[in-house]
Order: structure tokens, then C-alpha cells, then sequence
């Protein structure tokens, strides 16, 4: 039998998968013909899934050069007719906000679905929003699953019901759907495959206050349509149970932390369930109908009170007396678990708990002083590591001749080199955004004197790191921007982006030059090093930051894991370094306090390497200033 | 009918524990069982500490595991075992990789590392029963030191806890590793299997 996977045409087969690719399969089995994307976590592995199988199902997979323009391709595939989607984090609609606002005017024809993962807890982002306020201004209508089951069926089902209503509809996804695990049960595979139509219809396509004006209020007719149906979607359900005096609404997964709760307090016939699997707009008849039935009510979801907020709304316009609880018991702050709901629910029904919380939070605190700090760490070999260290050691000089007691800046970005912000590199004093590093340092060269030595990713320039270097040629910022070009999106799983000269889907392409561009905007000072001949890295950036206006340093050496990778394919053996002991002075520890790399450790007095984890990059027997460092 | 069985793996980046919740979700599914699951990514896998859930059972909705509700952990770095203590309970079973994995920040002044009876101390005032294996040692026997999360996965079956059916883990490990690494990782299952029911008798 052949084996099955992701795109195999067998319904009713059950296969374990990851959250994000229950997600793909969905809209697989929708046909969907074109995905656009830029990776960020949790969202990566859908786009990186359908790209697997883009080939095979005749579809079009692409990772643009950011969300905004992820977003504008799959609505152009919409106005066309053509099923599609664009996939992002939750800060990366924040990018694609613009065109999103209008999405909701235009409507949508081809079946067009926004996937939004958030990420509850900010495991991997610079803030926890919600974005459902976002889908709650656009006239978006949000699907929100409870289950890896759910989330394929609900992602097959949005692109019909986008079409069914012609309007756009955002999928929200959290951190543990998308990054969940479990079983599906497969369904069809949907083999249409439509041309697209391009239909001049400038009414509805040419926004300007005379079309804002006509299409608003058929978006709003829209909206009140979606509003009655999603009553009867098989994705909201009520539960009552007679003479419940508590009812529970409970959002997307927070669902499934109900279900877990009062199955754990053994109350299963004491409290009535509403599942919300559309948060906006609510299914105002169940709502009601549950308010009408209880004394009391919680409403269970993550992040904000967004559905809490509107329950209250609901309750308020139709005068039920009805107690409503939701953030008063529950954290607004990271994501949900069975405890924490456990925790309000038992306050409510004064159910015995399952387990004794408080000693198990004592034991905790007690052992919390014992656990070593492993926050996660730049790679063994990892080039970012030799960038920091070249862009502190120019900065410093620098800064120096500007005054005793002056700090050099560095606005970092978001990326891998984010993890270069912990001791003992320090290397960034803000990350803010997807290209803020360089729009921060514009910023900063007009109101303090000190070396600003900006740095960001490859992946991040072409996302959003033009625009500030042309905002900082333009308006004569003395910054320096130093790219650390390792030629992939590693920290997403290394996606490849237009400097790489490959597509998602694996065709040739053309390779863009940061440098070149940088060139082409005006910039007059532009070098490219390797940050492993750390000597020249260091005098380059030097010279960049003594350069009078905004000078770049493009800093390009391959990933290490990807270098490791095509090292094995090559069959070429890695030399790892090692310490001669004779040299070394036991009390200097430069290498370790300089570098932080994994590699290099204590073993009582001495320093070694491990030579299973040494790439043999060089950089430590570069900082060596006993020459002790040498290869094996 | 299997109501609920949590497992919990944990250690550091690198050391395999999804590729683990992977096999171990494969292999129910195969027995025609349900498996709910949840693990960190991102920064997470450049050297920091991973935790992942597999759940399995037809009384399990959730993707993670509830606090003191954890059936068996799966340590397979000792202070990452601890660090999860919060999932333990009395009658929880603990399974740890002796091998430690010492973070930069030791070796930089900014943490430090407990010895290995501290750790088993703290542990033990959560549960009962923790089993002590030298799973690096135990691979190394077995041909090779990357096959140590294999030797931990054989353990969790020694454990005797599981609904998964030995003959169908093995299977998912033959159908996961290529020809040649198929024997290798055998092998590690077979003795972390039986080192786990030597250590619980």
C-alpha cells in the first residue's frame, strides 16, 4: 500500500500531523489554487506543507517578500475568481493591514482566506495581540478552531463560505493549534481547477472616496447575512443542561480546556456549553438562548475579552440579568490550560478541586532557584555570532573618540540575531519589528550623539528594510546598517526569499544583492565582508560608522546549518578546534565571555571545546589572545 | 477503550525529543487509537529547553497536558525533567536520561547547574518513582550515540504504561529511519526497553 501523506487523494484515512498541516490539508481539500505566505511562527509549516504539493496538485505556492504583498497576491487570485489564501503571524497582518481594510469593500469572489496565527504567551513574537480586533474592523468574519480535526475542516469550509457570502473570512490560529499534534480523518480532495478572469469592474475595484462610499454599505449587507448564518454553522453549538445555573462560552481552543475541565470537576450535567467557533460575529440566537437559560455565565477565551465584551453587549441590549464573567477569572496574559480554567470554574460552581494547585505551585517556586537559565542560543558557528562581535568591537572604538562615557546603539531586528540580545553578546538595545532596526536608528541620528550601528537580517532588508534605508539616505541619517546576510529565513526553518535565486515551489530565480540595492538607493559607502575574517569585518564597519551619512556593511557567510548540511551531502569532514592546554591561560575566558558559543565549556578550570558541536568556523581562535585555539 | 494516557518528553535542542512525539503519535494512530499533542518550535529549537505532549485516549481534548496530570515524563536531560515538575503527581512516573547538558550560561557566570542528587532530591518530593538510566551509554552500545532518544523511547515502553503496542512502535521506527539506521535504532529500543523493566522490577 502506498504510504499516506498530506496530499493523498483517501478519505476517511486517519493520519497523525502537525496543527499547521491539518491547516494545509483543509485547504487542500478546498483547491485551493494559490497560497501566498511570509514565514513567521506559528504559520510557517502551512505554506511550507502546500509548497511540498504544489507541483503535484497543480497549485501556486509563493513566499512574497512580505505580508502586505502575500496578502494583495491572494486577493488578486479572489477579484479573479481563483481560490486563495495568504498565510502569516499575527504582527505580520499588521504588514498586510493596509489592503486587508479594503479587502472587506471589495468582497471576494474566488474563495480568498486570511490565516492569522497567533501566538498567546509571545513563544516566538514580540507581543501577544489579538487579532480579532483587526478581523472586527474590516467587516472579516473569523473562524477559530478548538481541534487539529477542526482546523482542517473549518480551513476546507472557509474558502466555500467566502464564496458562498463573497466575502473575505480570516482564519485564527494559536501557537497550540498550529503547533499541536493529532489525528485527522481525511476528506475529499477537491480536483477544480478554474482560469482566472480578470473582469474590469472599476466600481468595485478602483477605490476612491465615490467607491468607499457604494461599497460600504453592500459590505455591511454582507456582514448582517454572515451574522444570521453562522447560527446554524456546524462550528458553534449549544449544549444545555437543565436546571444549569452556570453557563459556559468557551472560544476556539479554550473549548477544549472546557470540555477537560468539567469532565475534571465531574460536572458534566451541572453547566451548559456554548462552543464559539466564529468569534466575530457571534451566533447572537445561541448566545441569547443560553443567557435566557442561566444565572450566571463565563465566558472562556484567549488574550482579550473579545467575545466577553460582546456577550455583555447582548445581554445589556436585551436586558438579561444574567452575571457574566471572563476576564475577572481569567488571565488576559499568555494562553489558557485546563488549570487555569479549572481554577474559574470551580470558583463558580464551588466544585472540590481535582488537585492540590497550591502545593504543586510551592514545589515549584522551591525548585525554580535550582534550574540552570537555558535561554536559546546562535547556533555553534553561527556567522551572527562573528557580526555582533565585529559590529561591538568597531562601535566601541568609535565611540570612544565621541566622549568618555559614550555608548555606542545598536537597533537590532527580528530574526535568528534576536538571540544575540542575551549575555555575553548584548548586541541589540532594541528589536521592535520587521525592519524597525534601521527605522529606529533614523530616528535616533537626530536627537543623540553615539555611533548607531543598526543591524538586520537578509530576509528581514527585503521585507521591510528598504524603505528606512531610503528614508535615511533621503533625509541624511549618519547611521551605519549592517546586513547579516546568511542567505535564508533561518529562523522560520529556512525558507528561501528573492537574495537566495530559488522560489518556494524550488524554481530557479533571480538572486537580488543587498548591496546592490543598498548601491541603487544612494547609499555611498557599501562594503561586503565575511564576518569570519573577523579583521576585516571589523575595520569595514569601522570605516562605515566614521563614513559622514548612512553607510552599509553587508556581512555574508552561509547559515551554519545549512553550511553543516551541504557539508554531509559533499561527504567533506568538519575539523573541529580544540584548546592546547599548555597555552591556555585558565583565567582569561575570552572566548567564552566574548562569544557565548555552545561549543566552548568549562570543564572545572579548564576551557575545552566540544568537538561534536564545533563547526570549525574559526571565530574563538581569532578572539584567542593566547593563540591557544587551535584546530585538531 | 484507553481514557486518557499523558506523556510528557523533555530536554534540550538537538536531542530529538520531537522526532520521539512523533514516532510515539505515528505508532497510535496506527493502533487505530487518538492522540492529542503539543510541543514549542521556533526559538525553542536553537539549543533552549523543549518540552512536548503526547496525549493519548478518548477522554483527552486538549493539546497539552494538565498541571499534576502527567502519566509518565520522559527526561532526557535531568534538569529539564525537573524544570517540568509542576505536571508531576504522587503516582507519576519519571524517566531520566543521566547524561546532563551544561547551557552557556554556566560556563558564563550568569546561572548555575545542580548536581544530579539535587535534582533526583526535588524530584522525588513530586513522585514516587523515578527510574535513573545512562541512555547516552546505553546508544553507544547499540551503535550509536545518536540513537540515545531511541534507547529513552524504548524506556517509555518499558514502562509497561502505554496503549501502544510494541510491535507497532517498532514498525513506525523501521518505516521512519532509512535501511541502513533501521537496526541501529532497533536495538537502541530493545535495551532502553529493557534496562527501564530491569530498573522497575
Amino acid at each position: 500500500m502506498k504510504e499516506l501523506t498530506i496530499s493523498s487523494d483517501a478519505p476517511g484515512q486517519r493520519l497523525f500531523v502537525l496543527g499547521n498541516e491539518a491547516i494545509a490539508r483543509g485547504a487542500i481539500e478546498a483547491g485551493v489554487q494559490i497560497a501566498a505566505a511570509y514565514p513567521g511562527t506559528p504559520s510557517s509549516e502551512v505554506t511550507e506543507t502546500l509548497a511540498g504539493v504544489a507541483k503535484e496538485l497543480d497549485m501556486y505556492v509563493e513566499w512574497s517578500t512580505n505580508e502586505k504583498v502575500a496578502f494583495e497576491v491572494a486577493l488578486a487570485a479572489s477579484i479573479c475568481g481563483v481560490r486563495a489564501m495568504a498565510s502569516m503571524k499575527h504582527v505580520g497582518v499588521n504588514v498586510a493591514h493596509d489592503p486587508l481594510m479594503t479587502a472587506g469593500y471589495i468582497g471576494a469572489k474566488g474563495g480568498l482566506v486570511l490565516l492569522s496565527a497567533d501566538d498567546p504567551s509571545a513563544w516566538s513574537s514580540q507581543n501577544e495581540q489579538d487579532n480579532r480586533y483587526i478581523a472586527e474592523q474590516g467587516y472579516i468574519p473569523v473562524l477559530e478552531p478548538s481541534s487539529t480535526q477542526e482546523a482542517k475542516d473549518m480551513m476546507a469550509d472557509a474558502f466555500k463560505l467566502s464564496e458562498q457570502f463573497g466575502q473575505l473570512f480570516m482564519f485564527r490560529s494559536v501557537t497550540r493549534i498550529g503547533h499541536a499534534r493529532g489525528d485527522i480523518v481525511l476528506g475529499e480532495i477537491s480536483r477544480e481547477r478554474r482560469k482566472g478572469q480578470f473582469i474590469k469592474d472599476r466600481t468595485r475595484l478602483v477605490y476612491t472616496p465615490r467607491e468607499a462610499r457604494i461599497n460600504k454599505p453592500l459590505m455591511l449587507e454582507r456582514f448582517e447575512k454572515i451574522k444570521k448564518a453562522v447560527n446554524t454553522l456546524p462550528y458553534n453549538q449549544l449544549k444545555l443542561a437543565s436546571g444549569a445555573r452556570l453557563g459556559i462560552i468557551a472560544c476556539g481552543l479554550s473549548y477544549s480546556y472546557t470540555l477537560e475541565t468539567i469532565k475534571w470537576l465531574g460536572i458534566e450535567d451541572r453547566v451548559s456549553i456554548l462552543k464559539i467557533g466564529t468569534p466575530h460575529p457571534l451566533p447572537e440566537e445561541l448566545v441569547l438562548k443560553l443567557l435566557n437559560s442561566v444565572e450566571e455565565v463565563l465566558v472562556v477565551e484567549e488574550l482579550d475579552p473579545f467575545v466577553e465584551l460582546h456577550v455583555k453587549a447582548i445581554a445589556g441590549e436585551h436586558n438579561i440579568p444574567v452575571k457574566t464573567h471572563g476576564k475577572d477569572l481569567l488571565p488576559r496574559i499568555g494562553e489558557l490550560s485546563t488549570r487555569k480554567v479549572t481554577e474559574a470554574v470551580a470558583n463558580l460552581t464551588k466544585a472540590k478541586m481535582p488537585v492540590d494547585f497550591a502545593g504543586i505551585d510551592k514545589l515549584e517556586q522551591e525548585t525554580a532557584p535550582l534550574l540552570p537559565w537555558r535561554p536559546p542560543a546562535l547556533c555553534p558557528g553561527c556567522p551572527h555570532r562573528a557580526s555582533h562581535h565585529a559590529i561591538k568591537v568597531a562601535s566601541r572604538r568609535v565611540a570612544r573618540e565621541y566622549g568618555k562615557d559614550i555608548e555606542p546603539i545598536y537597533p537590532g531586528d527580528i530574526g535568528c540575531y534576536a538571540l544575540g540580545y542575551n549575555p555575553p553578546q548584548e548586541a541589540s538595545d532594541t528589536i521592535i519589528c520587521m525592519g524597525g532596526s534601521f527605522g529606529i536608528a533614523s530616528g535616533l541620528a537626530h536627537v543623540v550623539e553615539a555611533p548607531i550601528v543598526a543591524h538586520l537580517g537578509d530576509s528581514t532588508f527585503f521585507h521591510s528594510g528598504i524603505p528606512p534605508l531610503v528614508n535615511a539616505v533621503y533625509n541624511k541619517a549618519n547611521i551605519t546598517m549592517v546586513i547579516l546576510d546568511n542567505s535564508t529565513t533561518s529562523m522560520t526553518g529556512f525558507q528561501p526569499h528573492p537574495g537566495t535565486g530559488y522560489t518556494a515551489m524550488g524554481d530557479e530565480t533571480v538572486m537580488l544583492k543587498p548591496e546592490e540595492i543598498a548601491r541603487a538607493c544612494g547609499v555611498k559607502f557599501v562594503e561586503v565582508v565575511d564576518p569570519f575574517n573577523l579583521k576585516e569585518a571589523t575595520e569595514a564597519i569601522e570605516k562605515a560608522i566614521r563614513f559622514p551619512g548612512p553607510a552599509v556593511v553587508v556581512s555574508r557567510r552561509l547559515c551554519a546549518i545549512i553550511e553543516q548540511r551541504d557539508k554531509k551531502k559533499r561527504r567533506e569532514e568538519t575539523i573541529p578546534y580544540c584548546v592546547d592546554q599548555d597555552k591556555c591561560n585558565e583565567k582569561c575566558n575570552a572566548c567564552i565571555e566574548l562569544l557565548g558559543c555552545p561549543a566552548i565549556i568549562k570543564e572545572g578550570a579548564k576551557t575545552v571545546i566540544d568537538s561534536s558541536l564545533c563547526t570549525g568556523c574559526g571565530l574563538c581562535a581569532q578572539v584567542c589572545p593566547y593563540k591557544a585555539i587551535v584546530l585538531e | 477503550m484507553v481514557k486518557e494516557s499523558n506523556i510528557l518528553i523533555t530536554g534540550v535542542g538537538g536531542q530529538g525529543v520531537i522526532l520521539m512525539s512523533e514516532l510515539l503519535g505515528r505508532a497510535a494512530v496506527a493502533d487505530n487509537l487518538r492522540v492529542r499533542g503539543s510541543e514549542i518550535l521556533g526559538m525553542a529549537v536553537r539549543g533552549g529547553s523543549v518540552t512536548s505532549a503526547i496525549r493519548i485516549g478518548d477522554e483527552v481534548y486538549g493539546p497539552l497536558i494538565p498541571t499534576g496530570k502527567c502519566h509518565v515524563l520522559v527526561g532526557m536531560e535531568p534538569s529539564e525533567a525537573l524544570r517540568n515538575i509542576a505536571y508531576l503527581s504522587k503516582s507519576s512516573l519519571v524517566l531520566v536520561n543521566k547524561a546532563v547538558t551544561i547551557p552557556f550560561t554556566v560556563s558564563i557566570g550568569e546561572s548555575s547547574y545542580p548536581s544530579l542528587e539535587e535534582i533526583l532530591g526535588q524530584l522525588s518530593k513530586a513522585s514516587g518513582r523515578i527510574v535513573q538510566l545512562d541512555a547516552v551509554k546505553t546508544a553507544q552500545e547499540a551503535g550509536s550515540r545518536l540513537a540515545t532518544n531511541v534507547v529513552m523511547l524504548g524506556a517509555l515502553f518499558g514502562t509497561e504504561q502505554l496503549p501502544v503496542k510494541i510491535a507497532t512502535i517498532k514498525e513506525t521506527i523501521k518505516e521512519r529511519f532509512p535501511a541502513k539506521l533501521a537496526p541501529v535504532n532497533i536495538k537502541a529500543f530493545d535495551l532502553g526497553y529493557e534496562a527501564c523493566r530491569k530498573a522497575v522490577k
